[in-house]
């Protein structure tokens, strides 16, 4: 049995089924790639996943320590250990980055206001950051402002990856996380997930080409056309995709070259 | 006037001017006011201004013309304060303010006592810009104002620590009208906190407060409104700010209490170069109800306003805001923004928000908007998967929605009793 196991996952938004049946065995310790064209149901599936509100489950199990994650609300799948580093980072207006992940590291320890014992303190949570922000080139300020208000593409990601550092998952779900990164911030950014590779961390990296993943080597890739998983393999999968893009079962151009454009 | 068996009368007038001493002139100006009042009607919803403002529940043959203090608990103490003057009920106030700050010529006390003393300071301004003749509430406000405060902080004169005000009102079933008149001298620097305060009573209370700044060239003057009065009380506030050549008014209206609670805001930018901040927080609940018209008038060019209202809403709470920015023919190179924004807590909240623009030169730069929506369920979301549950995430919008407002609050203490307030309303 795997440590993460999606089991004929089925998802729709709005009616309309996206995800038709997707199962996939994660451990960790173990870095997996999905890939997929646009459409395919990538999002869909990191947001069903982490319980977005606007995705309907239809069938499936999703286990995690004797745990089925899709009979919990997004805070508890939280706390078990999984994490989301989002596409597309929300921006929180007049709540700190400081405020939000003391709160959020208050609650992953289990203090919810009573046993003091149990919260943060300002000595641990300033040790808890300093190595990230430092590898993730953030500097101190940054903990002063409001959650992704005015942040630049390159520091919501950096951002997303800072909580990740400071969360401990033992799951974590990047989508498109490289995709409006300059190249420096996509080095940090790697630098410091492969800092957190070990036996403790399952990583499933979800994107559309193939730029990351010559800076986060996966042992696994997935490939998700129209919903379903029509490849699993090695490492060498990508290297194919690189080549020949989706054009097998999308009527898209090759991937080689086409992540130039995501620069920004 | 349709309610002709209220206890608003000449003799009523006469007691209370009595009670604080007042001068003739005084007398005659609020016995011209109760004239008004007599002849002014109630407003009707076919009033444009009234129209989503329901004040049917209202009988002012239910209160009697003013409170005497009667000894009741007393306001909260005021930390750093570098003044405070204390009024309960209708009688004269109780003030204290550090002889340092006195020896530079600030003057900080009751209205009453301003009147007698420094009638040249207090005569030209009093009522000139809160006029009795605006509607019914107005002219009894002016007839039967029950004191106030009377600060003047002369040319140049820098006071760091804030001065306050602390309105107590105990008694249900009677009329508190305190008047709040600030002449800011030019170049002077300072911050002022109004709070209007009582414990939730059976009996309703009318309170109708009014206050006048006038912020002489050059001023810097922070003026905080914080309005915590008990469920029981229908309020109408009138406030307007004067300001002069390159004076800065940063005004924060913190809106808590009442049943009803009716407010009218107002800036006239005379001189050129002047400056308002209009900020305002409210969060009402139950079945309160708020009302906030809002006025930032550019008589004058290279003027700036920047309005920001921000309100929450549940339970069956009600809010009307309608704010109109007006640019005078005179008023180019003005630049005026206009913000109202709302956010629903509850499925049977309501709030209206009507932004208007008048606008009579070209030459200006104006920006208004207004927003009546849920907690954003992707914020809710992004907050939740990092491991923080529903009810807190959703604490942590709304503290964080009114940030914007409530970091501005110039005293600690203020921000902190705000701040605790909101929080218990959120439960």
């Amino acid at each position: 049995m795997a440590d993460f196991e999606i089991r004929d996952l089925r998802v729709s938004v709005e009616g309309r089924e996206i995800l038709k049946g997707v199962s996939l065995d994660l451990n960790r310790g173990e870095v997996h790639a999905v890939m997929g064209p646009n459409g395919s149901g990538k999002s869909t599936l990191s947001y069903a996943l982490m319980g977005h509100p606007s995705y309907q489950v239809t069938a499936g199990q999703v286990w995690l320590k004797g745990q089925d994650l899709l009979q919990l609300a997004p805070d508890e799948r939280a706390r078990l250990g999984v994490y989301l580093a989002f596409q597309y980072p929300t921006v929180v207006p007049g709540v700190s980055m400081r405020n939000f992940l003391r709160t959020a590291l208050n609650w992953k320890r289990g203090y919810d206001g009573k046993d003091r014992s149990k919260a943060v303190s300002p000595r641990e949570f300033q040790s808890l950051l300093t190595g990230p922000m430092q590898q993730l080139r953030m500097d101190s300020t940054f903990l002063s402002r409001y959650v992704n208000d005015g942040f630049s593409g390159g520091e919501k990601k950096r951002a997303e990856i800072l909580q990740m550092a400071a969360l401990k998952p033992e799951i974590a779900i990047l989508d498109e996380t490289d995709s409006g990164l300059d190249i420096d911030s996509i080095r940090y950014v790697s630098e410091t997930i492969n800092g957190m590779r070990g036996p403790d961390l399952g990583v499933l990296i979800i994107t559309h080409y193939t730029r990351i993943l010559q800076f986060i080597k996966p042992d696994y890739v997935h490939v998700l056309v129209n919903g379903q998983i029509v490849r699993s393999g090695g490492p060498e999968v990508a290297d194919e995709l690189e080549r020949t893009g989706y054009s097998e079962w999308a009527d898209e151009p090759a991937l080689a070259g086409a992540d130039l454009g995501e620069v920004s | 006037m349709s309610s002709p068996t209220t206890a608003f009368t000449a003799e009523a007038v006469e007691e209370l001017a009595s009670l604080h001493g007042e001068p003739e002139w005084l007398r005659q100006q609020r016995r011209e006011a109760l004239h008004l009042f007599e002849r002014l009607p109630l407003p009707s919803r076919s009033d444009e201004e009234w129209r989503r403002t329901d004040i049917r529940g209202l009988d002012l043959s239910a209160f009697a013309p003013f409170e005497r203090a009667d000894g009741a608990a007393p306001a909260s103490p005021v930390q750093d304060a570098a003044g405070v003057l204390r009024q309960r009920g209708s009688e004269p106030g109780q003030v204290e303010l550090d002889p340092a700050v006195a020896a530079k010529g600030v003057l900080l006390m009751p209205l009453s006592r301003a009147v007698q003393a420094y009638p040249d300071l207090v005569r030209p301004h009093l009522f000139a810009e809160v006029r009795p003749d605006r509607d019914v509430f107005a002219a009894l406000h002016a007839a039967l104002f029950s004191g106030g405060t009377f600060l003047y902080v002369p040319e140049g004169v820098t006071v760091d620590r804030p001065l306050v005000s602390q309105f107590w009102s105990s008694g249900g079933g009677a009329a508190v009208l305190p008047h709040t008149l600030i002449l800011a001298g030019r170049g002077s620097s300072f911050n002022y906190v109004d709070e209007f305060l009582s414990p939730d009573l059976d009996r309703p209370a009318l309170t109708s407060g009014a206050a006048e700044v006038f912020a002489a060239e050059a001023a810097q003057v922070g003026y905080v409104s914080l309005q915590r009065w008990g469920r029981h009380a229908w309020q109408f506030a009138n406030q307007r700010l004067s300001l002069e050549r390159d004076a800065t008014v940063r005004y924060i209206h913190v809106g808590l209490g009442g049943r009803f609670s009716k407010n009218r805001i107002e800036a006239l930018l005379k001189g050129p170069g002047a400056n308002v901040e209009l900020k305002a927080l409210s969060f009402a609940s139950g079945t309160q109800f708020f009302d906030f018209h809002t006025l930032q008038s550019h008589l004058v060019g290279y003027t700036t306003s920047d309005l920001l209202f921000k309100s929450a809403l549940k339970d069956q709470a009600r809010s009307v805001y309608a704010g109109l920015i007006r640019i005078e023919p005179d008023a180019a190179r003005s630049d005026a923004y206009q913000a109202d924004r709302n956010l629903l807590l509850s499925e049977q909240a309501r709030a209206h928000s009507i932004p208007m623009l008048e606008i009579l030169n070209n030459d200006v730069r104006c920006t208004h908007g207004a927003t009546v929506a849920p907690v954003d369920p992707e914020q809710l979301f992004y907050l939740q998967s990092r491991g923080i549950p529903a009810p807190t995430a959703e604490r942590m919008i709304v503290r964080g929605f009114f940030g914007e407002v409530l970091d501005r609050i110039p005293i600690a203490q203020a921000r902190e009793l705000v701040e605790q307030e909101l929080e218990a309303r959120l439960g």
